[in-house]
């Protein structure tokens, strides 16, 4: 970690000293976890993010610098909206993922698109279970156990990819290209918890 | 969690100076300030009166239209001068308020842009400049309860469902108003403010607003002075006035039987309607039932009905339930269940209605919180932001979200989504783009906003062009497009390409709404004194005019400048000073001169940036560069 350019104390966040209150500015490059003062990893407790991102936001929040030069006041907004950004990367585990299999060199999204045949029938099957839940007026019986299994399948498959990302794999190497399939088998996923959620929200409309 | 009492009733002494910030609620009917007297917002009332002033303007035969109380008086007499729910058609087009409008007595057409403009003795007004009528009235009134002038400085409330285009339309009305807009804040995360003033504790809140012409739930979580909303709802066409319009529409139906649209589409006879409706509702919040009945001036028509609250919550229950999937979106997206809901707080007038209070009540399985005067709350949390950014105080803070994603139009009409809805602001994404087509040197983007799939579904909030790419072989070109959402929840695009640096930005000037030349057109021509409209118009675009040659012209005449003869260059040099001198004028003849001397002046520049040689010494070079 550096030290703050003003006051000399070490800096928690690129962004701004705790310290003495000076706002710096930050290098294009700097990562989410940079950004929130955090070793890349995986495994992250969701409090302690959320502790140090409304902790820098006090630090940076252009409510803060109505009264401070331009400079300062674009300065403090754009350092605000990057650690938003960056805490919204890491809130979410499979953005988290995403963001560490990327940076780690390891496949994008696009990359490694191929899913194995198997599972690929069974995302057929879900499909067919919630077109017909949509098209029919009356509830489905089918709907409840597939979300409990579906979300099972999802705690399932985010342990997977903790246990390939944790420890931090070496850069370019094969749990990276294994972490991106968890991946994307879990957008699958997500895709079709999404769709019964709005098919909930839907039925408690239809009135 | 504990809430303090405010006891908003009694204001202290009028202080001379003006100090801090106004917290202004822009609302659909009524509009009030408020500001941090003595260690606490207060609602600024002048000696006697209520400081809520009604969001209705009436234009008198001659002279400036007279904002408020004494406005809403003319409106059944006088219903075609007198206009009111203004709020509802900030940022919008005319096919988006066709359904209000069917409902409305004015007369409406639209700008090239698309603006919606509201005609009224002949004459054609933008909501925005409507709007800024109604903001120096609540100054006015400011002024006269603090005894002394108050401040420009404001902070003013939007319905939290705001899109981009509404935001930067109360943007633009303030600014017309002369006021100086500390910061834009969302309705509801306001109230939050108001009510939770001393709280320390932790816990999430659902704050549920339902005004005259909007809707919004928002659920926050406040933690050590932090409130951070985690998600936003709403419907920016649902509010009270939609309650008096199943009343209305009992006399309609009742009134058109028997005398057919002659008597139901007079201007008159809507305005009647309306306000005996208002009134009717108003009583059936306090007794079991009540009598509506009215008089249509000049149509010897007169109709009276009882109604009884049972009936009247037959007549609205879509709408209550309306609020209630809002509410069930909300805690989807927070990823919260009922339980988790440990306040729940009610704002806006309409939430007087007993059965708004039930339902809420019922959903959340709490009591909600009432003991602020809901038609004030969202004011008096502005005025306790007013005081955080002016520099009162540092131990609380308002972390916003952005109620609706932010997108571009991909191959097919697609939307890619680039900032996701309840995003933190500020905030910042970027997106990779490429090209599709061999040697293709430009790329249109569309950026839209909304929830929906395909591009023709959202709203577009603006388009523009990457122009500056070298020839390559499709999918080469390594675009980076930037969105930057700021404090006030307005977005900002930028496109660099990245192997050649060409860079492109816009500020989403809204399809709807004002442009900047227009607003300060407005703002320097003094319109409210404007006699020839024509002229201000004139001038306004002229002034534009001439901002984009003296831009154009700073832009190039160092490039340009080896290849021009030192007379030309110090003629340009002295044209292009005096220009800048002429803008700031509003003499439209002067104007016009300037313009004419500019353009000659400028002759010499145009024709070597159309010569090749020109061409080939700026090739290579970035947009911002040449």
């Amino acid at each position: 970690m550096q030290n703050c350019s003003a006051c000399g104390a070490p800096l928690e966040t690129p962004v701004a000293c705790g310290t003495c209150g000076a706002v710096h500015a930050v290098a294009e490059s700097a990562t989410p976890f940079e950004l929130l003062g955090l070793a890349p990893s995986f495994r992250l407790e969701e409090r302690e993010l959320r502790r140090r991102s409304t902790r820098y936001a006090r630090w940076v929040h252009p409510d803060f610098f109505t009264a401070a030069d331009t400079r300062f006041r674009e300065l403090a907004e754009r350092n605000s909206a990057r650690l938003n950004s960056a805490f919204e990367t890491l809130a979410q585990p499979t953005q988290r993922a995403d963001w560490l299999v990327v940076h780690l060199g390891g496949p994008s999204e696009d990359a490694e698109r191929a899913m194995p045949q198997p599972f690929l029938l069974e995302v057929l099957e879900w499909n067919e279970v919630l077109e017909e839940a949509r098209a029919s007026a009356g509830p489905d019986s089918r709907i409840e156990p597939l979300f409990a299994e579906l979300t099972a399948r999802r705690a399932e498959n985010l342990a997977q990819i903790e246990e390939l990302l944790e420890p931090l794999p070496e850069r370019n190497s094969d749990a990276l290209v294994l972490a991106r399939r968890e991946l994307n088998a879990l957008r699958y996923l997500d895709r079709a918890l999404r769709e019964i959620e709005s098919l909930r929200l839907a039925r408690a409309e239809r009135r | 969690m504990g809430y303090v009492e405010l006891n908003v009733l009694n204001n202290p002494s009028p202080e001379p100076t003006a100090v801090g910030a106004l917290g202004i609620d822009l609302g659909t009917t009524n509009s009030l300030a408020a500001i941090w007297r003595d260690g606490r917002p207060t609602v600024l009332r002048p000696e006697g009166r209520s400081g809520l002033v009604p969001s209705v303007l009436h234009f008198p035969e001659s002279g400036p239209p007279i904002v408020g109380r004494e406005a809403r008086d003319h409106a059944i007499v006088d219903p075609r001068n007198t206009l009111f729910s203004v709020k509802r058609f900030m940022g919008r087009g005319l096919a988006d308020v066709a359904r209000e409008l069917a409902t409305l007595p004015y007369s409406a057409t639209e700008n090239e842009r698309g603006s919606i403009q509201l005609e009224v003795r002949g004459r054609k007004y933008s909501p925005e400049e409507l709007s800024a009528f109604i903001l120096r009235k609540v100054h006015e009134v400011a002024t006269s309860a603090l005894g002394g002038p108050a401040p420009t400085k404001c902070v003013i409330t939007v319905p939290a469902y705001f899109d981009d285009a509404q935001r930067q339309s109360t943007r633009d009305a303030a600014r017309i108003a002369g006021l100086d807009v500390l910061r834009i804040v969302n309705e509801p995360t306001a109230a939050s403010l108001a009510y939770g003033l001393d709280q320390r504790d932790k816990g999430n809140v659902a704050v549920f607003d339902l005004g005259g012409g909007t809707f919004d739930v928002t659920i926050l979580s406040i933690e050590d002075g932090v409130f951070r909303v985690l998600a936003t709802n709403g419907d920016t066409r649902l509010g009270g006035d939609d309650f008096d319009q199943r009343l209305a529409d009992l006399a309609r139906d009742d009134l058109g039987r028997d005398h057919g649209d002659a008597v139901t589409h007079d201007p008159a006879f809507q305005q009647a309607a309306r306000q005996a409706a208002e009134h009717c509702k108003i009583e059936l919040s306090k007794q079991p039932e009540s009598e509506m009945h009215f008089m249509v001036p000049g149509k010897r028509v007169a109709w009276r009905r009882r109604v009884a609250r049972d009936e009247f919550e037959s007549l609205t229950a879509d709408l209550v339930e309306r609020t209630m999937d809002s509410c069930r979106r909300a805690l989807s997206d927070a990823k919260l269940a009922i339980g988790d809901i440990h306040e729940v707080v009610l704002v806006g007038g309409s939430t007087r209605m007993p059965v708004i209070r039930r339902r809420v009540q019922q959903f959340f399985g709490r009591v909600p919180h009432t003991e602020l005067d809901p038609d004030e709350v969202v004011a008096l949390g502005a005025a306790v932001q007013a005081q955080i950014l002016t520099g009162g105080r540092r131990d609380m803070l308002l972390l916003d979200v952005t109620p609706l994603s932010l997108g571009l139009e991909t191959m097919g009409g697609a939307v890619s989504k680039v900032i996701q809805r309840n995003s933190t602001i500020p905030c910042e994404a970027t997106e990779g783009f490429t090209t599709y087509a061999d040697d293709q040197t430009g790329i249109d983007f569309h950026v839209l906003q909304g929830e929906r799939e395909m591009a023709r579904d959202c709203r577009t909030l603006g388009r523009f062009k990457l122009k500056g790419i070298p020839p390559m072989p499709a999918g080469m070109a390594r675009v980076a497009v930037r969105f930057h959402i700021d404090a006030d929840g307005v977005l900002s695009v930028s496109a660099k390409e990245q192997s050649t640096g060409a860079t492109a930005h816009i500020d989403v000037a809204p399809m709807h709404g004002l442009t900047d030349s227009e607003v300060e057109g407005m703002l320097h021509s003094g319109f409210a004194n404007a006699v020839d409209d024509f002229a201000a118009r004139r001038v306004a675009d002229l002034r534009t005019e001439i901002g984009s040659m003296i831009h154009a012209t700073e832009k190039h005449l160092n490039a340009g400048r080896a290849g021009l003869d030192k007379e030309s260059v110090q003629d340009l040099e002295e044209a292009l000073t005096h220009a800048k001198a002429a803008i700031q004028g509003v003499d439209v003849k002067a104007l016009q001169k300037a313009r004419d001397d500019f353009e000659r002046a400028a002759l010499p520049l145009a024709a070597l940036l159309m010569n090749n040689v020109a061409q080939k010494a700026l090739r290579g070079k970035t947009l911002d560069e040449v």
